[in-house]
């Protein structure tokens, strides 16, 4: 009975000792995790926007601002909302990184992105009060007006107590305008068409998918699918970028203003210049003559998401803090549960000793060696602890996401906003490798065998007389 | 004249409490010839114990010299004086010491391990020790599944499985009820007699030591009296009784 005690302690103690390593690794991985995700994130945004340098966005500011990045977010082109993709749909395990979505912008596109934070919905512009906005503008020489509007379901969600209805989209309608001196000579519609083919200049009733609509709509190119109460001809279903968002549905701006009941009236004007060096001088004329309006630049984007950049490595830098803390934690609890194994091995072969100080003296009257007593003794004392051993690592093996969650701080509680997502994705990686399960094993031994000198010792050195005691 | 087994010689011990000096054993001289039946009798504080564990190499005396089959085994070291006590003694305790994880048969065989190479040597052995003193059939019982005088007939057996030279026997019959304490002394005197198995049995059971063939009566630390038994005279009795079950 006592034997089962001590194994059952030792065996945790086991359990505890691999599942630690274990878990240490697995933080290792989510702060590396953390610092690839936010590193590709953030070079694969500057790239998008090196290469649309020569375009300024204009909108009105979101309806609501949102939580963090957003309010500052101004014109959600198609790479802003792209970012903050990779917060909201992004693969789970890097929640945090949702925060950063608010950052692509007031748009609808930034709404999107925007996970837990998200901004509200665009404010529509009337299209003629805004016509003003065209190639007479000096350095200008196309210009783009959009209508975005996001389909889905409103949720609630809680976050730090405080109460938020976000949007989960589950398509959005991207108006453009299909002319033929835009279509095909600005970037207005996707490139990396997967089937079908692109939209054309001038067509109406037709749509572009993204592959997350296609399955999202159950359809195909050459199939018909109805939004909001019309149906369109699929006619091409493209992959989108890594800066797209995956869940726009391209069609005629036209289109788009009748089927939203927005007839008249756009979400953004995205403006293109004729080089990089018209875009702060073009950027102040439309200022001038909207001051109501957020006219962002790409190098306002770049400016944020140089903030972003910031902001993500104070993420990397906590995440590495974090990992050092796990760390020095990890070798504190090592030695504390090294230390109460060998103790536990110790006192329990010390009580055993002394409990059977009548059967010594016996073994040893009846001409058993000092030797042969410390052996039998040593023996004892390790097969119980290779019996704790296996039971330790079985525990281990089975709980280690458990137990290094319980005595460890992850990375993910620390780096704050992605503490759910990447607790999330540790709890999964948290495993005992054949490596440690072999340490652990042989830790075992180890300290069976050491905690098991001295009582054997002391059990060597009992005198045959104490064989005459009468109880 | 049979050769002595045991041969003490002005053996004295002292015990130092605190910073008196007890003596327990002063100056004793004693000599036991092999197939003697001795019962060292006296009250308690007589040395009976102390003298006891000189013969049994279990304690050192503070002066004098302890012969065992003529070896002078004195100043023995500790390295050394754990083969004598395998292979010279065989001890009969009061609580009969049994290993209680281990069967009768186990428990017999423990002394010869080391000493008897083949496992089924051992076995066999301690089988037939097992009959001798009258426990055939019960050889995979666990102490606790015996009677006391089944138990101190184990523990007897297992101090015969070197073939010692002397059996020391501590209080056989002290934890025994009337019935069993015949039995166990009659074992013992059975043992003697058609076995020749030297026998230094301590008691204060006076009934017991009629069994034996000589009686020592020992106080303070020294043999004051020393009578014969009825063991000689009974010789013939004992030797056509069946062993006791």
């Amino acid at each position: 009975m006592r034997a089962l005690l001590v194994i059952i302690a030792l065996g945790f103690s086991i359990a505890i000792l691999v599942s630690i390593p274990a878990g240490v690794v697995a933080n290792q991985q989510a702060a590396s995790r953390i610092t690839s995700t936010l590193g590709s994130a953030i070079t694969q945004t500057e790239q998008a926007l090196n290469q649309t340098l020569n375009q300024i966005t204009c909108s009105l500011a979101p309806s609501f601002g949102g939580f963090g990045f957003t309010g500052s977010g101004s014109s959600g082109s198609r790479t802003g909302g792209g970012f903050g993709g990779s917060g909201s749909s992004g693969s789970g395990g890097y929640g945090g990184f949702g925060g950063f979505g608010g950052f692509g912008g007031g748009s609808v596109a930034g709404q999107f992105g925007a996970g837990a934070f998200g901004g509200g919905q665009a404010n529509p512009m009337n299209e003629t009060l805004y016509s003003n906005i065209n190639t007479s503008i000096s350095g200008v020489v196309a210009v783009e007006p959009m209508l975005q509007v996001s389909e889905g379901q409103n949720e609630t969600v809680s976050f730090y107590g405080r109460t938020f209805t976000r949007m989960v989209p589950q398509y959005i309608i991207e108006g453009v305008p299909l002319t033929s001196d835009l279509v095909g000579n600005y970037p207005i519609l996707p490139t990396d068409i997967a089937s079908g083919q692109n939209l054309q200049a001038g067509e109406t009733g037709d749509a572009l998918l993204s592959e997350n609509n296609s399955a999202y709509f159950g359809v195909g190119v050459g199939g018909t699918v109805n939004i909001l109460g019309t149906n369109f001809n699929v006619v091409g279903i493209y992959k989108p970028s890594s800066v797209e968002d995956t869940e726009m549905l391209y069609v005629n701006l036209s289109d788009a203003q009748v089927l939203t009941n927005n007839t008249g009236y756009i979400t953004s004007i995205k403006v293109f210049t004729q080089s990089t060096s018209d875009v702060n001088s073009v950027a102040s004329a439309i200022s001038a003559l909207h001051p109501e309006l957020t006219v962002s630049t790409a190098q306002d984007q770049l400016n944020a998401l140089e903030a972003g950049q910031a902001n993500s490595n104070s993420a990397v830098t906590n995440a590495q803090n974090s990992l050092a803390s796990t760390n020095t934690t990890a070798i504190e609890e090592i030695i504390v549960v090294v230390a109460a194994t060998s103790l536990i091995v110790l006192f329990v072969m010390l009580y055993t000793v002394r409990e059977r100080t009548k059967e010594i003296g016996t073994l040893k009257a009846i001409g058993f060696s000092n030797s042969t007593v410390m052996r039998q003794f040593m023996l004892e004392g390790v097969l119980l602890s290779v019996v704790a051993g296996l039971v330790g690592i079985a525990i281990g093996v089975v709980a280690a996401p458990t137990l290094s969650s319980l005595l460890l701080p992850t990375v993910g509680r620390v780096v704050g906003f992605g503490g759910a997502g990447v607790r999330a994705g540790l709890a999964n990686t948290v495993t005992v490798s054949p490596e440690l399960i072999l340490i652990g094993f042989g830790v075992a031994v180890l300290l069976g065998t050491l905690g098991s000198l001295y009582p054997a010792w002391r059990a060597a050195k009992i005198k045959p007389a104490e064989a005459m005691r009468y109880e | 004249m049979n050769k002595p087994v045991l041969q003490l010689e002005k053996l004295s011990k002292t015990y130092t409490l605190g910073k008196r000096a007890v003596p327990a054993l002063s100056n004793l001289n004693l000599t036991v010839t092999a197939g003697e039946f001795v019962a060292i009798m006296g009250p308690s504080g007589s040395g009976k114990t102390t003298l006891l564990n000189m013969i049994g190499c279990i304690d050192k005396p503070t002066s004098g010299q302890i012969l065992i089959d003529g070896v002078d085994v004195t100043d023995l070291p500790e390295n050394q004086l754990w083969k004598i006590r395998r292979d010279k003694m065989g001890f009969v305790f009061q609580t009969f010491n049994l290993l209680p994880y281990l069967n009768a048969r186990e428990n017999v065989e423990l002394p010869m391990e080391g000493r008897i190479k083949s496992k089924s040597e051992r076995r066999e052995r301690a089988s037939k020790l097992l009959a001798m003193v009258g426990l055939s059939g019960r050889e995979e019982h666990r102490p606790q599944r015996l009677s006391a005088g089944e138990q101190q007939r184990v523990a007897i057996a297992r101090a015969l499985a070197n073939d010692p030279a002397v059996i020391l026997a501590d209080e056989p019959t002290g934890n025994l009820d009337t019935q069993n304490k015949q039995g166990i002394v009659k074992l013992l005197a059975n043992l003697n007699i058609t076995q020749g198995t030297t026998i230094i049995m301590v008691t204060h059971d006076g009934e017991a030591a009629r069994h034996s063939e000589r009686m020592l009566l020992l106080r303070d630390g020294k043999i004051i009296r020393e009578k014969q038994g009825t063991h000689a005279m009974k010789k013939n009795t004992y030797a056509s009784e069946a062993p006791p079950d």
